[in-house]
């Protein structure tokens, strides 16, 4: 049976380093999509992720319900996003990680697919970063606003606000791509 | 000394240097379960016929039993590093020292392709052995520089011709700096910038490989 | 359902989008744990680091024992000696290792240069007032060593890159030693 975070934390806490690994595998692919979407690059969002593993690990001691480890965890990423800087759109991979991964996605998503995945990405790039760390939470993490306000710090109408800010300028921008 | 004899002194050195794999290591064999020592040398005979250094792997066997670890965890290190090390073979090609072979492994180890590491041997050149640079690499990614930082700062360094006691000088700093609480990906970049080129023409190491 | 008003279907697309997963490199776990192991590593031999800041504050002598340390901190990574310098076999250099552990009983260096082997006479350190060092004979190559501290705990030397192989969780550092015969 897969052991809960609360499990995991208590044993590295007791000193077995190697139960962080299972902490890393659960929550890495799950909260890369947020670290890429908000950064927009993989090799930032991977900076990013890292660093906030390594930051939860070191004041692991300090997470007070170690059950709730992931959403813990999740609010370190979503600082450690804000402080990363401005965000970059890097149109090509400088660098690559896996060959076989990039082969599996352009036959996953061919050239279409891809543009309108670039045009959501530039999108995204054009809203300021509150807007958009607003939406992606709300919509593409599905949280509720009181865990967003718990998370971001913001209140609730402030983030209700930014939300409806994001949709309203990411409609017009993927109108205008399309329209033009 | 004539050519017989001396052929026959490197037969023997050679079989003297596997030689623990095949039984005769009384630590080895005291201290290790059997499926594991087989399992042991199992590795170390692919890796010598693939053309791979079998010393690192010999020693990952010792270290793991000065450590106490029991076969199975040994027997799965021996064969990381084999994999490691073969991946790093395949990428830097029969020119690489077993130095640089198994250097580039622990930057593999930490998380650097070992594509780019091939890069980094083609851009250095035959003439420079690339294993204190793969030994840097692996050391400031680790301290989490991210690698791509780390690779970029080391391809500089190496395409400006640093000498290995700037690259010495660079870790150092690097690991200073980041002590200090600075960014690993700025201390990396900041640091890279202030080795001095040494090649004449190091703004374009593309030529330099033209050569 | 979003509450956007008109564009819905643009929006709802979007979100399609966006919320497709996204996977990691397989190594970005490997990376992690190579930075945690460190750190843990780090807070298991703070000991002798905090022992090793302690002696900077000591006047006199202990400045020139800090300086000596300090002698071999800066040759770092890199061990290389002019042809002629002590009496190192071809391809071989003598390699000072020190470490500052007032309170060890024993220390030795355990490493590829000598098989990991515990029980190796020329690498025990002698003790200079907490100050423990050994000088001897490394081939030429790039190793992994450790101090053997009271013939128990592992420790990675303060002043050396650390080895990232983290295989049986213990903390080692990185030597090359250059062939100064070539």
């Amino acid at each position: 049976m897969e052991s809960s975070d609360a499990e995991l934390v208590s044993r590295v806490l007791h000193g077995e380093v190697n139960a962080y690994g299972a902490l890393v595998s659960r929550y890495r692919d799950r909260y890369a999509r947020y670290a890429v979407h908000m950064l927009g690059n993989r090799e930032d969002a991977e900076e990013a992720l890292q660093d906030a593993f390594t930051r939860a690990y070191r004041s692991l001691a300090r997470c007070e319900d170690p059950e709730r480890f992931g959403a813990w965890l999740f609010r370190i990423l979503v600082n450690r996003c804000r402080t990363s800087g401005a965000r970059r759109v890097r149109r090509g991979r400088t660098f690559v990680h896996d060959e076989a991964a990039l082969m599996r996605a352009s036959q996953e998503h061919p050239a279409e697919q891809t543009m309108w995945r670039e045009e959501i990405e530039r999108a995204l790039g054009e809203l300021n970063a509150d807007q958009r760390e607003a939406f992606l939470l709300k919509y593409v993490e599905d949280l509720g606003y009181d865990e967003m306000s718990e998370i971001t710090g913001v209140g609730v109408s402030a983030l209700k606000m930014r939300v409806m800010r994001a949709c309203d300028r990411l409609r017009t921008l993927l109108r205008e791509v399309h329209s033009a | 000394m004539n050519r017989p004899a001396r052929a026959l002194a490197a037969l023997i050195l050679v079989v003297g240097a596997v030689a623990p794999a095949r039984g005769q290591d009384p630590r080895i064999d005291n201290r290790l379960d059997a499926p594991s020592r087989v399992a042991i040398k199992a590795l170390l005979d692919s890796a010598a016929a693939q053309g791979i250094p079998v010393q690192p792997l010999m020693q990952k066997v010792y270290e793991g039993l000065a450590v106490g670890a029991d076969g199975p965890r040994i027997v799965a290190a021996v064969r990381t590093l084999k994999v490691e090390m073969a991946s790093v073979h395949r990428e830097l090609g029969t020119v690489a020292s077993a130095d640089e072979i198994k250097a580039a492994a622990s930057a593999v180890h930490a998380g650097v392709p070992a594509v780019e590491l091939g890069k980094l041997k083609k851009q250095g050149g035959l003439r420079r052995s690339l294993t204190l640079p793969f030994t840097v690499l692996a050391d400031i990614v680790s301290r989490g520089v991210p690698v791509e930082a780390g690779v970029n700062a080391i391809k500089s360094l190496v395409g400006a011709g640093a000498k290995d006691t700037d690259i010495n000088n660079f870790q150092r700093n690097v690991s200073d700096d980041i002590q200090k609480g600075a960014p690993p990906a700025a201390a990396a970049e900041t640091r890279a910038k202030a080795v001095p080129a040494t090649k004449p023409d190091a703004s374009k190491p593309e030529q330099q490989d033209q050569n | 359902m979003p509450e956007w008003g008109g564009g819905r279907t643009t929006l709802e697309m979007i979100v399609q989008e966006l919320q497709h997963p996204v996977r990691l490199d397989e190594s970005f776990e490997r990376r992690v744990m190579v930075r945690v192991r460190r750190l843990h590593a780090e807070r298991r031999s703070r000991g002798w680091v905090a022992v090793a800041s302690r002696i900077t504050h000591r006047p006199g002598w202990a400045a020139a024992l800090a300086a000596s340390v300090v002698a071999v901190v800066t040759l770092g990574l890199i061990r290389t000696w002019p042809e002629g310098r002590g009496h190192a076999a071809v391809g071989t250099a003598p390699v000072q290792f020190v470490l500052v552990a007032p309170d060890a009983h024993s220390v030795a260096v355990v490493g590829d240069f000598n098989n990991w082997g515990l029980n190796d006479s020329a690498l025990v350190a002698t003790n200079h007032e907490g100050v423990w060092s050994v000088t001897a004979p490394v081939p030429a190559g790039v190793h992994r060593y450790a101090f053997l501290v009271n013939g128990k705990q592992f420790v990675a030397d303060p002043s050396a890159p650390r080895s990232t192989d983290d295989d049986f969780g213990m903390p080692s550092s990185a030597l090359v030693v250059e062939d100064s015969t070539r």
